[in-house]
């Protein structure tokens, strides 16, 4: 990271005595932002949760309300819907998105461009108009009914209000940026590696193997990191098309704290959500840091 | 890498099937959001709709809530696209250019808001708002959408100023222009169109943003995604949500895409740790 920073262009007129106070001026708004609406949410979060009054109003080290989350059956079973959901989504996005960053990254011409212009579409659509054409194209009696009614098929069982609908949703939202960061992290796998193991008889699947993946591996998981991030809370697509119960973290949060509004419960949720993703989250951060310096 | 030795023999059936399926699983169901909307009779199980029209445009143009959500969005994402430009942009430049103590770490604490779960934190937001007695307010959702606007508005801005050719800049100020005067003829042509870039990102991005906007602003403040997500939940006629998909969505694609081509591919990868 410190690398990072060292190498980026510094002023050549070297008038550092001088600015130094100015600098620190005109970054202070942004940086007391990310403080107060960032770090401070988390850190209070943490404390409130854990710091507070027990039975008897004496105020003390109390972790009740995450007793209760881990004795609940229902919060439970929320929680291992939005693991399974989670898990689903990144193997799936994984066995999509892989081979066409493979296809992608060996190929020239306008097909490909046209195959990369199209994984690269659901970034320009919005989640919430996502939501609205998965209903009318697999919700009941949608595009997929007529179309398989039409030529004599019976009706699909709709993933609609099902756990596959913030699959099939999220997967969906989430194809553009795994295939940006794998094919970013292909665009440094150098063709000679490749041609040298054709070249002593590799056949495709050794190449694969042995050459690309262990070179990608830093971009597998920074997509991966990525996705989870962002499937692990995520709130819209699984209130629209999820089902009511088990319902994902995201949902269960905001119907905590909005309709019982019970923050505190809430709050709780959110801590435990941070504690399954911190692995990821900082190496999210690592990545992208090493990344900025190169 | 196989093509060299036979060129234009082999038919590309791999890219084929590529195309085919992406096209089918993305360009169709929006073609189908998009059909609704110019549908008036679409009766199950006609493939094609009974009657086309425009009916259900004057109607949903017509709700009074589409047109005070329209206008509430569009207030929210100016207030907050100005206030992150007035912020940020001052601040990218002093990342990009002058150096002060703590300069790496402020620059990557942006990330932080990125490493952890958006709604668990927003609902660790929400809990302080509640103390605030910021909920359901105007100004909580601008703060809560401003705070997601800070990490494209200072890193894209911050490329674009280390992009600036500095000789130009010095040239200029050797034959006597004073550093606004450089700063306005020399830095800002060069770094303008990527910055415009980011704001029409931050824009769009605050238009569409849903989540912070439902968890912070309700019931109280009901923007264009916030009234999309009662129109699905509450089945209401299907060509209302059609039209208003189509009404939204088309000038922010363009503008998107607009926004893709200035900053690059590259660019939006990297930001991502790619």
């Amino acid at each position: 990271m410190i690398d990072a920073t060292d190498a980026a262009p510094r002023p050549l007129i070297d008038t550092t005595a001088r600015r130094r106070p100015i600098g620190l001026l005109l970054v202070a708004v942004p940086v007391f932002l990310v403080a107060w609406l960032v770090i401070w949410p988390i850190i209070s979060a943490i404390l409130r949760t854990v710091w507070r009054p027990d039975a008897n109003g004496t105020v003390g080290f109390n972790l009740s309300s995450y007793v209760f989350f881990f004795s609940d059956r229902y919060s439970l079973d929320n929680l291992s819907v939005t693991l399974w959901t989670t898990i689903t989504c990144a193997a799936l996005l994984l066995l999509i998105c892989l081979p066409i960053s493979l296809y992608l990254r060996f190929s020239k011409g306008r097909l490909p461009d046209y195959v990369q212009a199209m994984a690269i579409f659901p970034m320009f659509v919005p989640s919430i108009i996502l939501s609205y054409a998965f209903i009318r194209v697999l919700g009941p009696n949608g595009m997929v009914d007529i179309l398989l009614n039409s030529v004599g098929l019976p009706k699909i069982r709709t993933p609609y209000l099902t756990p596959w609908g913030p699959v099939i949703g999220l997967v969906w939202d989430n194809i553009p940026l795994t295939v940006l960061i794998l094919l970013s992290g292909l665009g440094n796998v150098a063709n000679q590696a490749i041609e040298a193991a054709r070249d002593v008889g590799a056949n495709k699947l050794q190449v694969l193997w042995h050459i690309i993946l262990p070179r990608i591996s830093n971009s597998v998981l920074v997509a991966l990191s990525f996705a989870v991030l962002g499937i692990f809370s995520a709130f819209t697509l699984p209130y629209l098309l999820g089902p009511a119960s088990p319902e994902m973290m995201g949902p269960f949060m905001q119907r905590t704290f909005r309709e019982v509004n019970d923050p505190l419960n809430a709050i709780t949720q959110a801590v435990i959500t941070f504690g399954f993703c911190i692995v990821f989250g900082l190496f999210y951060v690592r990545s992208v840091a090493h990344n900025q310096g190169k | 890498m196989t093509t060299l030795a036979q060129p234009r023999l082999r038919i590309d059936w791999l890219g084929i099937a590529f195309a085919i399926l992406l096209s089918a699983a993305i360009i169709l169901p929006l073609l189908v959001v998009a059909t609704w909307a110019f549908t008036e009779v679409w009766r199950y199980p006609n493939v094609i709709p009974q009657q086309f029209g425009l009916r259900f445009w004057g109607a949903t143009l017509n709700r009074s809530d589409v047109w005070s959500a329209l206008t509430l969005s569009l207030q929210l994402s100016t207030v907050v696209t100005l206030l992150s430009a007035a912020i940020c942009l001052p601040a990218a430049y002093a990342f990009a250019r002058l150096s002060f103590p703590g300069r790496s770490i402020l620059f990557f604490s942006f990330l932080a808001g990125h490493a952890f779960p958006k709604f668990g934190l927003l609902i660790a937001i929400a809990a302080i708002f509640l103390q605030l007695n910021l909920i359901g307010t105007f100004w909580g959702v601008v703060l809560i959408q401003l705070v997601g606007t800070l990490l494209f508005m200072i890193w894209i801005p911050v490329a674009a100023f280390q992009g600036v050719d500095r000789r130009m800049e010095e040239a200029a100020r050797d034959v006597g222009a004073s550093p606004l005067r450089v700063f306005w003829s020399i830095t800002l042509p060069q770094a303008g169109p990527t910055i415009a870039a980011a704001v029409l990102l931050s824009f769009v991005g605050t238009f569409y943003e849903t989540e912070g906007a439902w968890l912070i602003g309700a019931p109280g403040i009901r923007t264009m995604p916030v009234l999309m997500i009662s129109f699905i939940n509450n089945q209401m006629v299907v060509q209302y949500g059609a039209v208003l998909s189509l009404i939204l969505w088309v000038p922010s694609f363009i503008a998107l895409m607009f926004a893709r081509r200035v900053i690059g591919g590259g660019a939006f990868a990297r930001g991502f740790g790619g």
